[in-house]
């Protein structure tokens, strides 16, 4: 991918492969906490490692400790960008490719809508931007799920804890999934009868895979490791949220300024509340009927009541909701299938444009995502449903009026409102996102009792 | 028919629309300082030495260089125009439209000036200029027979997705792509005998946008004396179109060369057209005989006190780098202009005396081709980048026998694996390597599923073109990557040589092999 320019989150990761390249264990989780702390838990630590060892092999000055921090070589950015690369071809491109081939021999789907299907996925530009444009490892994390996905799809469901509970110690985002899965898993061991056996197994290795994964902190620290490690990785004393995010309690800050009226304990209460109200649904579905073709469906949903009602949710945090959704192609594909994923996703490339404008992506992000919605489109752009098309056409008219707008409109007008266009941006894409959280239950609803998700092909 | 070239030429312009940040060359700030010039001074000055060596030095202050190329700089600077005038006012048209992006980068005086816009702008107009050759495509499916419409579109589509195009149009930076456009459009006209005329009319145009496609011109001057001017028998000459020919051919030059002639320019028109004075080998060896003559020598100057040749010392020192200025050899004899004129004339004359006595469409195709072919292996200074000249016109002729084909792989691998060195930086190196061989995957299997079956393939030169394409792929990893990694900085000139005289052996070797078809098939 071409090279704009990286700061933030790029510095963050090559001070991580710096930090444990270099020193122990014991002091990943302390060392220097305010130049980009360490704040994931011990998987991504250890990639860290592994990528600084590397890295060091061919260039020791690119991670030296402390005289390389803010470091802007040529080629330590070839390399970074690199080990985005390699980290997605080993777990998130695997899991994709049998994934697809799993579901779609499921659904029945031809070996060329198969095909499609995977060209599909694998060009998602929400994922692409991010990892390889904004640089971020989220491949990784939704490569283990997938796996995971994939090993429920084969029944293997031990094998599916271990890899999702690998997801979880990579990225702790991985938890907006976590109820969804755990519905799922005891729905299997409940219906149509208590298993408890292969509960207790599930539990197990679900300990173990933590136990194994902790355990070089463990063995470095004790237990304060862990906490300490649990502290940077939930950071509770934040607020409720920090940037402009297109969720519920940003959407409604807009017109009630809430933030100054209750206190934050208060808030945080509250949002701990509505998140609950919001994934009960699906994962009570998901729980009554453990069924395959379910898992996309209430892994979206699922998370995306976390993202529209959960606090310290960033705007990246929406590939996590987009990436179940758009295995939906996986599935089958049908008119109305296409049409919404392709409208999430669109709808969701949109929310990230003030972040990616930021950084420098705005060509990348202009080609991306239309060339992925005209590769996805034609006829089946919208669907048969005339209040479902109004809606469609009526965000992506949205979207085309504030893109023009933001071009067109002087900045000196907007002196009493100079953050107009984002609030539209985050007005437009949680009302987007809250329709598409209903659309994903309303299928959830119907599908629950069919027993394969096969769906005719148009 | 599936995909359609609509649908591939928008996917291949997203792609080369994400390419717009990548590494652009010298060759970037020498158009840059073409749209200046040509919008800023008249017509008199263009082909007119106006700097003195201030200019010279404010570059020479900002240069682009790679350590391997320590010479390129020094060719580059003579940045005033090169090419024919035709390409002058195709800057100037550009220019007009310059002005609304970055009015800065119209000024002579703004060196190695690139700002965003300056950058969107002349990317974009490689984009936008190339739906020419889209269209040319588009023409050449539609004009083809039904029974072999799957193999034009195979072949046009391999075109459209060429990676010698993307690399040195979109990411090195020039502006071949129009120009095929044009070539093909007159390729197409050609086919048909109604057509002759405008077909020779749009070429003596193309000649005077660049002059590279004098490469071509005795294919086209024999084919339409022939075809045109003595349509059924030599002896039956109709003058009248002979007059019609030459008239509108001279118009054609006259309407490119005639302001300068009447300023008494065309001296130094001449002189920038045609350097002479630079060497034999570019200051990276085209895949040509000339570098496989070089590599030999190198070899020899290691072997010759064992083998009692005497070794010219003085070349000993100049000839490491084929530089700018003659190159010597130490044991083989001296080459000079005359040499290599008379050598590409005669294999050039070989094929066309069989084009004067078979003056079909097919035949003339392939005349073209291998007039292409001895103009790349034994002219004077050729730039690796004439390999186009060869791939894409053979690219139509590929797939009426799978004879052809097994011709046309090792120059498929050998052309595009030469023209890597052009991107030598660490971003691009992915982009350029994968590319190149989705395509040659991707293309070489469809054409081999196309390619009807023909008789007389010879099973060992088949596995020959195997083995070639194959060893491709470690020597590309070793002369990127291992050879660094291993010998550091000494020697550095060897991965480069490698790859030129590998690719050089695939040329000749996929040349000896066509002109073998042309002649017996």
């Amino acid at each position: 991918m071409a090279s704009p320019p990286m700061h933030g989150d790029f510095e963050a990761q090559r001070h991580w492969m710096e930090i444990t390249a270099h020193l122990p264990p014991k002091e990943w989780y302390w060392h220097d906490l305010q130049w980009w702390g360490l704040d994931y838990p011990p998987l991504t630590a250890y990639h860290s490692w592994l990528l600084g060892k590397i890295g060091s092999v061919i260039n020791p000055a690119w991670f030296e400790l402390y005289k390389s921090r803010t470091l802007d070589d040529y080629n330590l950015k070839v390399y970074m960008r690199a080990t985005v690369v390699f980290s997605e071809y080993f777990t998130y491109i695997p899991g994709v490719i049998i994934y697809v081939r799993e579901s779609g021999k499921r659904s029945e789907m031809s070996k060329y809508d198969q095909a499609i299907a995977l060209a599909a996925i694998l060009l998602q530009p929400a994922l692409m931007l991010i990892d390889h444009g904004h640089f971020q490892y989220n491949g990784v994390m939704l490569g283990f799920t997938l796996l995971a996905l994939c090993s429920f799809l084969k029944d293997r469901l031990l094998w599916g804890s271990f890899f999702f509970v690998l997801s979880l110690s990579f990225k702790q985002m991985g938890l907006y999934y976590s109820p969804a899965i755990f519905a799922y898993l005891l729905g299997l061991c409940v219906f149509p009868r208590i298993n408890i056996l292969q509960l207790l197994l599930i539990g197990i290795t679900v300990i173990a895979t933590f136990t194994i994964i902790f355990a070089p902190l463990l063995l470095s620290g004790g237990v304060s490791q862990i906490s300490q490690c649990l502290f940077r990785v939930f950071p509770f004393a934040r607020g409720l949220w920090e940037d402009k995010v297109a969720n519920f309690w940003c959407a409604l800050n807009i017109a009630v300024k809430f933030r100054e009226i209750f206190a934050p304990a208060t808030l945080q209460r509250v949002s701990l509340l509505a998140t609950l109200a919001a994934i009960l649904p699906p994962c009570s579905i998901l729980f009554l009927y453990p069924k395959k073709h379910l898992l996309p469906l209430g892994l979206s949903a699922c998370a995306w009541g976390f993202f529209l009602f959960s606090f310290q949710v960033h705007e990246k945090s929406v590939l996590l909701p987009l990436m179940p959704a758009t295995l939906l192609l996986a599935g089958g594909l049908d008119r109305d299938t296409i049409s919404w994923v392709t409208w999430v996703n669109t709808v969701s490339m949109f929310s990230m444009w003030p972040l990616l404008k930021r950084d420098g992506l705005a060509l990348q992000y202009t080609v991306m995502t239309a060339f992925w919605a005209w590769l996805m489109g034609g006829k089946y752009r919208f669907p048969t449903n005339p209040i479902s098309k109004l809606i469609h056409v009526g965000t992506y008219a949205g979207i085309g009026i504030l893109h023009v707008a933001e071009l067109l409109v002087p900045k000196e007008r907007l002196s009493r409102y100079p953050d107009i266009w984002v609030v539209g941006n985050v007005v437009l894409c949680f009302g987007a996102f809250a329709l598409m959280y209903l659309w994903t239950m309303t299928r959830l609803w119907k599908e629950r009792t069919r027993l394969t998700g096969k769906r005719k092909r148009e | 028919m599936n995909p359609s070239l609509f649908e591939c030429a928008v996917a291949a312009t997203a792609f080369k629309l994400l390419l717009i940040p990548a590494y652009k060359s010298t060759d970037f700030e020498v158009h840059r300082n073409w749209l200046a010039i040509t919008h800023s001074l008249p017509v008199s000055e263009w082909y007119y030495e106006v700097y003195s060596s201030t200019h010279l030095n404010s570059i020479l202050r900002n240069p682009i260089t790679d350590s391997r190329f320590p010479f390129t700089v020094l060719e580059n600077l003579r940045m005033d125009p090169r090419l024919p005038p035709f390409f002058a006012a195709f800057e100037w048209a550009l220019s007009q439209f310059a002005r609304f992006f970055d009015p800065e980068m119209l000024k002579v005086e703004n060196l190695n000036y690139s700002s965003i816009q300056t950058v969107y702008f002349q990317r974009l107009s490689v984009i936008a200029t190339e739906l020419l050759l889209v269209y040319a495509l588009h023409l050449y499916i539609r004009t083809t027979g039904d029974a072999v419409r799957r193999c034009a579109h195979a072949a046009a589509l391999s075109i459209l997705f060429s990676p010698g195009l993307l690399v040195i149009d979109h990411i090195h930076f020039q502006y071949n792509g129009f120009l095929y456009g044009i070539l093909f459009l007159s390729l197409i006209l050609a086919q048909n005998r109604r057509t002759l005329l405008p077909s020779g009319i749009l070429f003596a145009a193309l000649l005077c946008f660049k002059h590279i496609y004098l490469y071509l011109a005795p294919a086209y001057f024999v084919y339409l004396l022939r075809a045109y001017c003595m349509d059924d028998s030599i002896f039956d000459i109709k003058f009248w179109n002979l007059a019609k020919l030459g008239g509108s051919v001279i118009a054609v030059f006259a309407a490119a060369f005639g302001p300068f002639v009447y300023m008494g320019q065309m001296g130094q028109v001449v002189a920038r057209m045609f350097p002479f004075s630079r060497g034999l080998c570019h200051a990276y060896w085209a895949p040509n005989v000339w570098a496989i003559y070089s590599f030999a020598d190198r070899v020899l100057i290691l072997i010759a006190p064992k083998l009692g040749l005497s070794v010219n010392t003085s070349a000993l020192s100049s000839a490491t780098r084929g530089l700018v200025g003659d190159t010597s050899f130490a044991v083989l004899p001296d080459i000079t202009p005359r040499t290599t004129f008379f050598l590409t004339l005669f294999f050039q004359l070989l094929s066309l005396i069989k084009l004067f006595l078979h003056p079909t469409p097919p035949v003339f195709l392939s005349s073209l081709t291998l007039c292409a072919y001895a103009s790349f292996l034994f002219s004077w200074h050729v730039h690796e980048k004439a390999i186009l000249l060869i791939l894409l016109p053979l690219s139509l002729l590929v797939l009426s026998s799978r004879r052809f084909l097994s011709a046309f792989r090792p120059l498929a691998v050998a052309g595009h694996v030469s023209l890597f060195p052009l991107l030598f930086t660490p971003a691009e190196f992915p982009i350029k390597t994968v590319y190149t061989l989705l395509w040659l995957l991707v293309f070489l299997v469809a054409f081999d599923m196309l390619a009807p079956a023909a008789e007389g393939r010879s099973w060992l030169l088949d596995r020959f073109a195997q083995l070639y394409c194959i060893v491709a792929v470690p020597l590309v990893v070793y002369t990127s990557a291992v050879h660094q990694w291993v010998w550091g900085a000494k020697w550095e000139f060897v991965p480069m040589m490698f790859v030129s005289s590998y690719s050089a052996l695939g040329v000749v070797g996929s040349w000896v092999g066509f002109m073998y078809l042309y002649f017996v098939a």
